[in-house]
């Protein structure tokens, strides 16, 4: 069963007012210009503001190796942690037994789902902070130790032994979808469904010349930034600190305080310097555990994942199976656009608390026909759990991958019409008070002008025509 | 096992495992946190660090291996609280975004216009093909090395 309040939402294609959107902030000279003031006022208002080069505040520390990350915080008497992840991609937790681990010489505390609090993460309150009774995934954090040295910490991970019965597992979202297949979550593999409907479909590919349908795959991609998910948190009063190079420090806030099950203001989150996150620094996968660790020995707890942890255990860009099939007149007019969409969640939701996981989905149904006017459009898209790495946020989610398949399918459309692709595109193209398909009415569109300007620059008739 | 190199002009003596990377000797044992660790596999080319002039992985380096010899890390590029024009470039041209592959593109840098002191663009990426950055897209890091080559060609 999917849980009624995230469960399908249509968007009818009402235009949506222009006073319903949050009105323009920031300092008094953009919500003037926002207002209509010409350009010239804001101009003068901005003398000396506007195409000022501004170095960064932490540019020199940056160039001279003096800014520090989180990596190169040294705390007295600071610990090393090393999580112990599953052994199968989908299986039940028979036993956890950690005494050979504990007698390792150097070994402060090894910690299993029994040593936390309150157990579930993130707003969907499904992923664990270690895993209790079923591991879904390779990354799956099963149990951590705390050790003098991070060798130490490696050689006592080893030696917890974890009794498994391992579960039938499924790597493809379509298979997932299929009767018979072994289930992650609940009753059904499907996660989450995102619709939009615009005019009739159906109509328009009667009214069409031509049908085009073909089908897109992208694989999951991992944001790789240069410094791995790093964290470090240390004992403070009846409370912790926490070090995080992470995008998003009061959701790591609130879900440190949810998982030592105490009030946040019992957590003090301190922001570093970022080695790259790129949406891959969002999630609390490293900072709850390093807490408990840190309330449990006294020390501070550094945790920092390998190379390898980074590609099995944090987050990637959700795998999308996209179908498009659009329908267009012998001029080369779209219209109509039916897309269906598969997104691999993977073994668990995205924890955004805004959408509740929901947001690439959300975005790639809301991009998916592209940026042309087409009267009748149907985007069904849904999101799959499979035994595969938790997919989240990663650079715009949803979008490029739909970017691919769209233009893609533009090229494929324009050469069956036997059009130039750009003379196809520029026909297509949103214009000054189009209304998208999710009944957005758009303003300041500058697209058919931007495409010659750049057509123009890069040769475009000339490659064209090779 | 002892062992004497020099870091930034001044001598080390350190008593110190065998196994031990130049990394971490670099960091853990002398505080020298500038020189970054990423993948730990020579992939990354955020720890390069430069050994008697030439660039190094020092994740790759045991640190037995540089007994006498000289390491340069960003820590020591500066002199006298002057930063190197490689330095200075960088700032200029926005080179750096999270910063992290920063002290490795700059030491990389630095080998390549020792060596050659008026590259090409193509030379230019040619001399940084072991230093990934996963923000910048490299165009403005081959804009500062350009433009440092010219500043330290005024200087000669």
């Amino acid at each position: 069963m999917i849980d009624p309040a995230i469960a399908d939402h249509e968007y009818a294609g009402q235009p949506r007012r222009n006073e319903d959107t949050k009105g323009p902030d920031g300092p008094a000279f953009v919500s003037s210009f926002l207002r209509g003031d010409s350009l010239a006022g804001l101009q003068e208002k901005t003398q000396g503001i506007i195409g000022r080069s501004v170095p960064r505040h932490d540019a020199y520390q940056a160039v001279a190796g003096a800014l520090q990350y989180t990596e190169d915080l040294r705390f007295p008497g600071m610990l090393h942690c090393r999580i112990l992840r599953a052994r199968y991609p989908h299986a039940l937790i028979l036993r956890v037994d950690t005494s050979r681990a504990l007698d390792v010489p150097g070994v402060a505390a090894v910690i299993t789902s029994r040593d936390v609090p309150h157990n579930r993460l993130g707003p969907m309150q499904q992923q664990h902070v270690l895993a209790d009774e079923r591991v879904r995934y390779l990354g799956d954090p099963v149990a951590a130790v705390a050790a003098e040295t991070p060798e130490t910490a490696l050689e006592a991970a080893h030696l917890i032994e974890v009794e498994y019965r391992e579960l039938p597992a499924v790597f493809d979202p379509e298979e997932a979808l299929k009767p018979g297949a072994p289930i992650l979550h609940g009753a059904s593999n499907l996660f989450q469904r995102q619709n939009v409907r615009h005019g009739n479909v159906e109509k328009g590919f009667v009214e069409s010349d031509l049908i085009v349908e073909e089908s897109f795959r992208t694989p999951f991609l991992e944001h790789a930034a240069i410094e791995p998910q790093v964290a470090l948190a240390l004992p403070s009063g009846d409370g912790v600190i926490v070090y995080s190079p992470s995008s998003k420090p009061f959701s790591i806030q609130r879900e440190v305080a949810r998982a030592l099950a105490i009030r946040q203001n019992r957590v003090r989150v301190i922001g570093t310097a970022s080695g790259g996150g790129f949406g891959g620094k969002n999630e609390p996968i490293l900072e709850p555990t390093l807490a408990i660790l840190a309330l449990k020995t006294g020390r501070p707890v550094r945790g920092l994942f390998t190379r390898e942890e980074e590609f099995v255990a944090s987050t990637v860009r959700h795998p999308f199976i996209m179908n498009y099939r659009s329908g267009v007149s012998r001029s080369g007019r779209i219209l109509a656009r039916h897309i269906r969409l598969i997104a691999d969640t993977g073994a668990y939701p995205a924890m955004d608390s805004k959408t509740g996981g929901k947001t690439a989905l959300v975005k790639g149904a809301m991009m998916a026909a592209g940026p042309y006017r087409i009267d009748n459009v149907l985007v069904e898209a849904i999101a799959v759990y499979t035994n595969q790495p938790v997919a989240s946020n990663m650079r715009g989610p949803g979008v490029p991958q739909v970017c691919f398949a769209c233009e893609s399918h533009t090229e494929t459309i324009a050469r069956r019409l036997g059009m130039d692709s750009l003379e196809f595109r520029l026909l297509n193209a949103y214009q000054e008070g189009d209304v998208t398909p999710f009944g957005d009415t758009l303003f300041s569109v500058g697209l058919k002008q931007t495409m010659r300007q750049a057509a123009a620059a890069f040769g475009w008739a000339k490659e064209a025509g090779r | 096992m002892k062992i004497s190199f020099t870091v930034n002009g001044r001598s080390q003596e350190l008593e110190i495992r065998p196994e031990r990377t130049l990394l971490e000797v670099l960091r853990d044992d002398l505080g020298l946190t500038g020189t970054k660790h990423g993948c730990d596999s020579g992939e990354c080319g955020a720890c390069t660090v430069l050994i008697d002039g030439e660039p190094a992985n020092s994740c790759l380096v045991l640190t037995p291996a540089v007994r006498g010899r000289h390491v340069l890390t960003i820590e020591g590029l500066a002199e006298d609280g002057k930063l190197h024009p490689l330095q200075q470039a960088f700032i200029d041209h926005g080179a750096l975004q999270c910063g992290f592959c920063g002290s490795g593109m700059i030491l990389s840098a630095k080998a390549l216009l020792d060596r050659n002191p008026s590259p090409s663009r193509a030379e230019v990426r040619r001399g940084l093909a072991g230093n990934l950055c996963r923000c910048s897209g490299y165009q403005q890091i081959v804009d500062a090395v350009m433009d440092a080559a010219d500043r330290l060609r005024e200087v000669r």
